[in-house]
């Protein structure tokens, strides 16, 4: 009898999964680069962007393909493979990788649950596909650190309530996640503060070029190394679909004084809150606000290292039809509380302008301005260089998409 | 009837708030004319016009179709007559999942491209809210009535019905924008053939955005 359920079940799925093929994408996104960064923080430097000075001119921005595949009536897997060229561990990588439930609404509420590695449900502007931002090139601080740093690689819960279905003009969302394998996330912030890039950390990759130097962690940051699974709780209140508010309280529990020598790292402590709100009027305007604030700990030797960060950022941007002009101020800070003075504290904020031009399906045009201006101490006694930095890049983006049905 | 939600006035008595004025003089044309409280016309507002007499001829069913086309059911807001069928097609090239749990018909469609599926019928009047449960930006409308004549304010805020009949009729007014909580109806008389103009005394809720590029909120 249970056979037959399962082969009965198993027929239901297949029977879904024929009838409702898989959706693809594939893009790729160029770049023409003018930059006088710093040493990059992808190779190991104590640079701010993604391309510096050593890597201008033509480059690759992302290549990317994508899949999302229905499982029967309610499930379906979603898969986010990259390349960024950015002498990572792998020439291919997967940036997401889950399977999602969507039971259908009932009574005006509605469930979703999402198995596997994914994004928490925080940056308001990263909300185009592959987790990109539609605004500018670079996204926020914030949305920068979440893609270099963290990924949930777990389960998380969400439930709906669909007010606007029932006739309200709100809607709510509350989600709740457990997660491992993200022990290190915090490290970076600690190694070179926050960076303003559109690059994703894969799940099998690290941070950019290999560290040669053995004192230094290996930048690979989905490991489980203590054991003990993270949380995240969040809610999420929308008006109609011109507003949206979003909280996210993040811990991911980890132990800080176990080490993990095969990554030359620590389970880093990292526990965060973390504030969004998006405003957008009906005549194209578009209001981001983001605030971050949280803290990391290592503890080798149960010597308790502390490093506290925050971060907030501004974007207005107005829609013009296809074309769309954006403006954006980011504050960032990282302070080590047990010797400001020493590697890991910075102060640093950057403003960006872009244009977009979206003409169709295929074709995205982007021209990014981003001035960064930063204090790390590190320069100093890392680089013999002095701690203040200002660095601009000019960067053309044109990305080409193909999307279809297998 | 405690708060009153809207006015219904004559075009020509400007004053006469809460009052429907009408010639009582035979059966003609009945143009209903719609207002926002900043004095704009409201396009796309549903008129419906119910006998109030038991007995008054049904409204033949129709068969309708409630498209998809670029992430956005078509057309938005789709008036039939009780006991109508609607068909739900999918035309992008990607699926769909459309559900209601309006109480005046709840149904849902497995997500699917194309048109795999028999049409829905919708046997009671009321108003169905529909969604499609992956993308939550996709919100429609199905007005479901017993009314015998019934229609859109045109780009002037304006619907005309050629001819209604002597007799009571229950006139009814909804828009998705409405933010009055009590149902919008009144009683006209048949014999009128003025002008009936209704100006709401609230604000509308803002419109949907549209025209956002398919790739955000993916």
């Amino acid at each position: 009898m249970g056979l037959l359920r399962l082969r009965l079940g198993v027929a239901v799925l297949m029977v879904g999964a024929q009838a409702t093929a898989a959706d693809w994408q594939l893009s790729l996104d160029m770049r023409a680069v003018a930059s006088d960064g710093r040493e990059s923080f992808l190779d190991n430097g104590q640079g701010k962007l993604r391309f510096d000075e050593d890597h201008q001119g033509i480059r690759l921005g992302r290549l990317r393909a994508a899949l999302d595949q229905p499982l029967g009536e309610v499930f379906s897997a979603h898969i986010e493979a990259s390349t960024w060229d950015d002498d990572d561990k792998n020439p291919i990588d997967l940036t997401e990788a889950f399977i999602e439930y969507r039971p259908y609404p009932r009574a005006g509420f509605r469930s979703r649950v999402r198995l596997g590695a994914f994004y928490p449900p925080m940056s308001l502007e990263s909300r185009a596909t592959g987790w990109e931002t539609p605004y500018t090139i670079t996204p926020s601080a914030i949305s920068s650190w979440i893609g270099e740093e963290i990924r949930t690689i777990g389960l998380e819960g969400q439930v709906d309530w669909l007010g606007t279905r029932l006739g309200h003009s709100f809607d709510l969302q509350l989600t709740a996640a457990i997660f491992g394998w993200n022990d290190p996330a915090g490290t970076m912030l600690a190694a070179h503060g926050f960076a303003l890039h559109d690059r994703q950390t894969t799940l099998f990759g690290r941070v950019g070029a290999p560290q040669p130097d053995p004192q230094f962690a290996k930048k690979e940051l989905f490991h489980e190394i203590d054991d003990r699974p993270g949380y995240y709780v969040g809610a999420q209140v929308r008006y109609l679909d011109r507003a949206v508010l979003n909280l996210l309280h993040y811990d991911n529990r980890a132990d800080p004084t176990v080490a993990a020598p095969e990554i030359r790292d620590f389970a880093w402590l990292t526990k965060f809150d973390a504030a969004a709100l998006r405003i957008e009027t009906g005549n194209g305007w578009t209001a981001i606000l983001q605030a971050l604030v949280g803290d990391t700990y290592i503890a080798p030797n149960n010597f308790w290292l502390e490093w506290e960060f925050d971060s907030q950022s501004l974007l207005l941007a107005k829609r013009f039809g296809v074309h769309m002009v954006s403006a954006r101020y980011d504050e960032f800070s990282v302070l080590f509380r047990d010797n400001p003075a020493l590697p890991g504290s910075e102060d640093g904020h950057a403003w960006a302008v872009a244009y977009t031009y979206d003409p169709g399906r295929q074709w995205r045009f982007a021209l990014e301005w981003l001035q960064v201006d930063s204090t790390v101490p590190q320069r100093v006694i890392q680089l013999g260089e002095p701690a203040f930095a200002s660095e601009t890049k000019v960067e053309f983006s044109a990305r080409y998409s193909l999307s279809g049905t297998f | 009837m405690s708060i009153l939600p809207f006015r219904i006035r004559c075009a020509s008595a400007a004053a006469a708030a809460f009052l429907v004025c009408a010639a009582f003089a035979r059966a003609g044309p009945l143009t209903v004319t719609v207002f926002k409280r900043d004095g704009k016309a409201l396009p796309g507002a549903v008129v419906t016009v119910e006998a109030e007499s038991q007995g008054a001829p049904a409204t033949q069913p129709i068969h309708a179709t409630m498209d998809q086309v670029d992430l956005a059911f078509v057309p938005d807001v789709l008036v039939i007559p009780v006991n109508s069928t609607v068909q739900f097609p999918n035309s992008d090239a990607i699926s769909h999942q459309v559900y209601s749990f309006s109480s005046a018909r709840r149904f849902q469609l497995p997500l699917y491209r194309g048109k795999p599926y028999p049409p829905v019928s919708f046997d009671q009047p009321g108003i169905i809210t529909l969604g499609c449960n992956i993308h939550d930006n996709m919100l429609a409308y199905i007005v479901v009535t017993r009314a015998s004549y019934f229609g859109h304010t045109d780009a002037s805020g304006k619907w005309t019905l050629p001819n209604l009949p002597a007799g009571k009729f229950r006139l009814r007014l909804w828009h998705p924008l409405l933010n009055e909580t009590a149902e919008i109806d009144r009683l006209v008389d048949g014999a009128t053939d003025g002008t009936i103009e209704i100006w709401l005394s609230r604000n509308l809720r803002p419109a949907p955005l549209t025209g956002r590029p398919h790739s955000w909120d993916y």
